[in-house]
């Protein structure tokens, strides 16, 4: 791999700020969150807009943390890794994308709430939140149950998709658009 | 009792049990497994109003940003002080920085899911 190759990318795809592709772990997220929190520093990002990229960047993360670690017999070789990219465009808008492995069972769990978010306004997604968080038992467990709705709420606007790798696992890419103008909603 | 103080790091906040009645929460909140890193807080509280079934308490929470499941832990320990203030007087003071309309929006949303819970929105 020559590194020219990915700094052409990253010149060519806006200006990409941090990109990671392996094993995560907490330690990590924090680092890389600081390393966000100096560039919102260094682009004087408002603290709210701040904020809603350092939720975003954690949830997305330690999402992919969790998810991979959901082993079974038939899914050794799903790890706690994955791919996260934080860019931004020439209008200063942010963008984080994730991918990763998942297992079917995660796939079957992960989709409905994410086609019900898509079918939900701002104040829908903020209602569905606090009636989840209200009452549910079972969204303590890792990869909890409102993580999607928490980051749904953050950004302008978030897409998904789930592609094919054999029958039992999935290639599972987020985008979340982060609009940098408070009046965008 | 004893008073309870945890040291804030990168991922987790500054919590300030003192068995006098001043509580304090202050930094961000995202642990890896946050369940279990709140649950000493969980059943230091459980054991406190025990103790102190009657009696004044001031919580104060400034937490600058926080996680899902943060955010559920959160409306779990409402939720316990929600069963305590009827014979306990509990004023919670949640702290945010102007700027931080996330942090104003989620105090707001406590305080319309805890009616009988005295939540102050206190602006820096």
């Amino acid at each position: 791999m020559n590194i020219n190759h990915i700094q052409h990318m990253v010149e060519e795809d806006g200006i990409v700020f941090l990109s990671y592709g392996g094993f995560l772990s907490q330690e990590l997220i924090s680092g890389m969150t600081e390393a966000l929190e100096k560039e919102a520093q260094y682009n004087d990002l408002k603290m709210n807009i701040s904020n809603n990229i350092f939720i975003i960047f954690i949830e997305l993360s330690q999402n992919m943390m969790n998810y991979s670690k959901t082993k079974d017999l038939t899914n050794r070789d799903i790890k706690p890794e994955g791919l996260i990219l934080v860019s931004k465009d020439i209008k200063g808008n942010y963008f984080i994308d994730s991918q990763n492995i998942v297992a079917i069972e995660d796939k079957d769990k992960i989709e409905p709430r994410l086609q019900e978010i898509e079918s939900l306004d701002k104040e829908g997604i903020k209602k569905r939140y606090r009636e989840l968080r209200k009452n549910g038992k079972n969204t303590h467990g890792k990869g909890g149950g409102i993580g999607f709705y928490e980051i749904a709420k953050k950004c302008t606007k978030i897409e998904y998709k789930f592609k094919e790798i054999n029958k039992n696992k999935f290639y599972f890419h987020v985008k979340a658009h982060i609009a940098t103008y408070e009046d965008v909603e | 009792m004893k008073n309870l103080i945890f040291e804030a790091t990168k991922y987790t906040p500054e919590i300030n049990l003192d068995a006098k009645g001043i509580i304090s929460l202050v930094g961000k909140s995202y642990p890896e497994n946050t369940f279990e890193f709140y649950k000493p807080m969980i059943k230091w509280l459980e054991e406190y109003f025990e103790v102190n079934e009657f009696g004044t308490t001031t919580i104060n929470m400034e937490i600058i940003y926080f996680n899902s499941s943060s955010s559920k832990l959160f409306f779990d320990f409402f939720d316990l002080l929600e069963e305590n203030c009827e014979k306990h007087t509990i004023t919670v003071n949640w702290i945010y920085d102007g700027e931080n309309v996330s942090a104003q929006e989620a105090g707001e949303d406590f305080i319309e899911d805890f009616e009988s819970l005295k939540i102050k929105l206190v602006e820096k």
